[in-house]
């Protein structure tokens, strides 16, 4: 039973740090894209 | 009173072969792992850390209880990650007028990141010269982040390695202090592209292959945050 309440939690902490690292990246992403902007409307 | 060392005779056999394997594998991933963190000798050091790996891996296969491979991989990326941060920006602090550091440093900027090539070793505070990189905020972020991240890091890596209850820990505090590093410093470096993109061999492109590698030990958390706690001692 309490096993059972354990791995709920942890399945549960696991999505959370997987949607965490989905923000993470795509705002590395953003990052990446505007960089890639910047360079297309600069002289570098 | 008189002690008694008692002997289990099968299970302290197994215990005995399970450390010995252990070992002789690590030894082989430590001296790769090593020249894969000086950055120059990585090319060396990854056919080492593989036969290391093969050898645990073929230990776990013989049966024998060695450290689980997903920890053994997480340990070692990070050992690399932080050597790598902590040895090239200290030279680029301490050691900026030193050969190596000018060649490989600032041809490395020439290529990926002006911040390392354009007007190299000229940064000054005052009167006095710092030297190394001169873009903006760049030393600011080399101090704070082998002090704060990069150093207890390695130290973190070392303690999981040896399934140590505060390397997991550690581990996780400066996998979040990534968090700040990498929401922090790739702005800083947005801000001032002007500088670190103009007139290198591959502008943006360049800088994010080579360094999505560091951005990875993020992938770490979930593991770290959801394995069984008990696996490491206190």
């Amino acid at each position: 039973m309490s096993k059972k309440v354990v791995s709920e939690q942890d399945r549960r902490r696991k999505k959370a740090m997987i949607v965490f690292q989905i923000l993470l990246y795509s705002y590395l992403i953003g990052l990446f894209l505007f960089q890639l902007h910047l360079y297309s409307i600069s002289d570098w | 009173m008189t002690t008694t060392t008692r002997s289990f005779g099968a299970y302290d056999a197994h215990q005995d072969a399970s450390k010995q394997a252990q070992w002789r594998a690590d030894k082989w991933m430590i001296v790769g792992t090593l020249l894969m963190g000086t950055g120059v000798l990585g090319i060396f050091g990854l056919p080492l850390f593989f036969y290391g790996l093969h050898l645990q891996m073929q230990a776990a296969k013989a049966g024998l209880s060695v450290r689980p491979l997903i920890v053994t991989l997480i340990g070692y990326l990070v050992i690399i990650d932080s050597s790598l941060n902590s040895l090239g920006w200290a030279m680029d602090l301490f050691a900026n007028h030193s050969l190596i550091n000018r060649v490989l440093t600032a041809g490395w900027g020439a290529v990926f990141d002006g911040g390392y090539f354009w007007h190299y070793n000229e940064l000054k505070m005052g009167p006095y010269t710092i030297g190394g990189a001169g873009a903006p905020g760049e030393k600011a972020w080399e101090i704070s982040l082998i002090l704060a991240c990069f150093c207890p890091r390695l130290a973190a890596a070392i303690g999981l390695l040896q399934m140590k209850r505060w390397g997991q820990q550690w581990l996780i505090v400066t996998c979040w202090m990534g968090l700040i590093v990498w929401i922090g410093y790739n702005p800083n470096m947005t801000f001032y592209a002007d500088v670190r993109y103009a007139n290198i061999t591959f502008p943006v492109l360049g800088w994010w292959i080579y360094d999505i590698f560091y951005i990875t030990p993020f992938l770490a958390l979930p593991y770290l945050h959801t394995v069984n706690r008990e696996i490491f001692t206190d």
